[in-house]
């Protein structure tokens, strides 16, 4: 018996949880669309005000208390999905992946990282996913980052939030041993500027931390970073440049790798939340949370992908 | 004539910008040069070392540990130059690689932890090497468009600048270190 099938009883029984949380939320939703229809009806119907009004404010109490009852069964409905599900497929990839779906990568630690430059103002991070490949130990978690700008407007002051960040952020033992701290960015605009004046005009060049690498496929997608000229070619081998460009190509958006206190970073931008449990979907078809073990997968390939498992430069 | 004094001052700022820049960029060729130095003085280091380790297991590799001493004792003298140190790691690198490969057939030494010591320390350096190599290149190759480029180029007539030559890369640099081709432990 696969584990994938092991699983099934309690994907039966979540499926149960599942259509009754469907249930109640579709209910409540219906109801509230019902007491908008009669709030509306009375208001166009001026005479009849109050007959519309009271049905109204009936269907809104019997909608709300419908989608509270129903909000409270996702939140459990959730919890089990992720302890039951996620991590019981988990195991068919490799016994030691844990998840912590209420951890997260720390805000200290995000920072730490050095991957942006910008300081979150707004932080969460959930769904944090440990264990081993090999000899390498990595934890990647969900993470949203952002920053707000005030602006003066006539009505008064409009706070805007402006994503950092929205995606996984994935962390390994790096098997190398390094004291510096090394960077890499997606290559934008800016950078792009500023290198060609470093480059074509000698005076404008500031001798900063740029890491001019020999890949131009790496160098095309990426800028570098670093506080060590020779550390950083160290890490970024011709054979690692290889190695990013090819784990570049299969994300969506520009990946941004850090390499810091002999571990490094890794940040994925995506567009969905991941590891949440379908609610109007059936959990009996597997294609409904497929994509979560996939992204798992992907996540514990990376150690194999970068050959994090090559200890042979005296980090054991 | 407030132009003209404002002209021959950014001009006067653009120069001394150029020349700074110049000799920041020679400046960071001998420095680069110089990593390499130390990088090679700390692979020397682990010789004596090594060459003692596997002299206690290998008794039947003589001919590449003789080899090894050799180089050792002439990688030990003074007065040597980076060029020459280089080409010396180029022999130590061919004649260590040659042991390593003959390490599976003495369990013994295998096992050593003194030795599997040195064996990832050696690697390490290696590895260390190659990175200085192509920070010095990546050096050359900066300070020789800078001088080759308008407007460097007027300076570095001035200055009597020459282009430099870039270290050629070994095999063993463009492919990297292969964990299995080395010693399949």
């Amino acid at each position: 018996m696969t584990i994938i099938e092991g699983l099934q009883p309690s994907i039966d029984a979540l499926e149960i949880q599942r259509k009754a949380l469907a249930y109640l939320k579709t209910k409540g939703y219906i109801f509230i669309g019902a007491g908008i229809l009669f709030a509306a009806a009375g208001f166009i119907f001026s005479d009849f005000l109050l007959f519309g009004l009271i049905p109204a404010l009936v269907a809104f109490v019997f909608g709300f208390i419908a989608l509270n009852r129903g909000s409270r069964l996702f939140e459990q409905y959730r919890h089990e999905f992720k302890l039951k599900i996620i991590a019981g497929a988990m195991k068919s990839i490799d016994q030691s992946l844990e998840i912590d779906y209420q951890q997260g990568l720390s805000e200290g630690n995000f920072i730490h990282s050095q991957l942006f430059n910008t300081r979150p103002d707004r932080y969460s991070s959930e769904d944090q996913i440990t264990g081993s490949a090999g000899k390498t130990r990595f934890a990647f978690s969900e993470v949203h980052a952002e920053y707000k700008t005030v602006t003066q407007t006539k009505n008064g002051r409009r706070v805007e939030w402006h994503d950092i960040f929205k995606g996984i952020i994935f962390c390994a033992d790096f098997n190398k041993h390094f004291k510096g701290i090394t960077v890499i960015r997606p290559k934008d605009i800016g950078s792009s500027i500023s290198n060609w004046f470093s480059e074509n005009m000698p005076i404008f060049s500031s001798g900063s931390s740029m890491v001019k690498l020999e890949n131009p496929d790496f160098s095309k997608c990426f800028v570098t970073y670093s506080i060590d000229q020779i550390e950083a070619r160290y890490i970024l081998t011709p054979a690692m440049m290889e190695r990013l460009c090819q784990l570049e190509s299969k994300s969506k958006y520009t990946i941004s790798v850090s390499f810091i206190d002999s571990y490094m970073y890794i940040a994925f931008p995506l567009d969905k939340n991941y590891f949440e449990p379908p609610q109007f979907k059936s959990l009996l078809n597997a294609n409904n949370w497929q994509k979560d073990i996939d992204v798992i997968r992907f996540m514990y390939d990376i150690v194999a992908e970068l050959d994090l498992n090559t200890r042979i430069w005296g980090k054991h | 004539m407030i132009l003209i004094a404002v002209a021959i001052v950014i001009l006067l700022i653009i120069g001394i910008g150029i020349y700074n820049s110049l000799i920041g960029k020679k400046n960071q060729v001998t420095n680069t040069f110089s990593a390499i130095d130390v990088m090679l003085k700390k692979r020397f280091d682990l010789l004596p070392n090594l060459v003692v380790t596997l002299k206690q297991y290998m008794q039947y590799e003589s001919g590449l540990l003789t080899k090894v001493v050799e180089l050792r004792a002439q990688a030990g003298e003074a007065n040597l130059t980076t060029t020459q140190k280089l080409e010396l790691d180029k022999q130590l690198t061919s004649g260590v690689r040659g042991l390593m490969v003959n390490v599976e057939n003495y369990p013994d030494l295998k096992a050593n932890q003194n030795f599997l010591h040195l064996q990832s320390t050696w690697t390490e350096s290696e590895e260390q090497i190659a990175a200085a190599r192509r920070t010095y290149n990546a050096a050359v190759t900066e300070y020789n468009n800078a001088i080759m480029m308008f407007p460097g180029n007027l300076f570095a007539g001035m200055l009597n600048y020459q282009t430099m030559q870039v270290l050629e890369n070994t095999e063993e640099e463009r492919k990297n270190i292969s964990a299995k081709t080395l010693f399949s432990s």
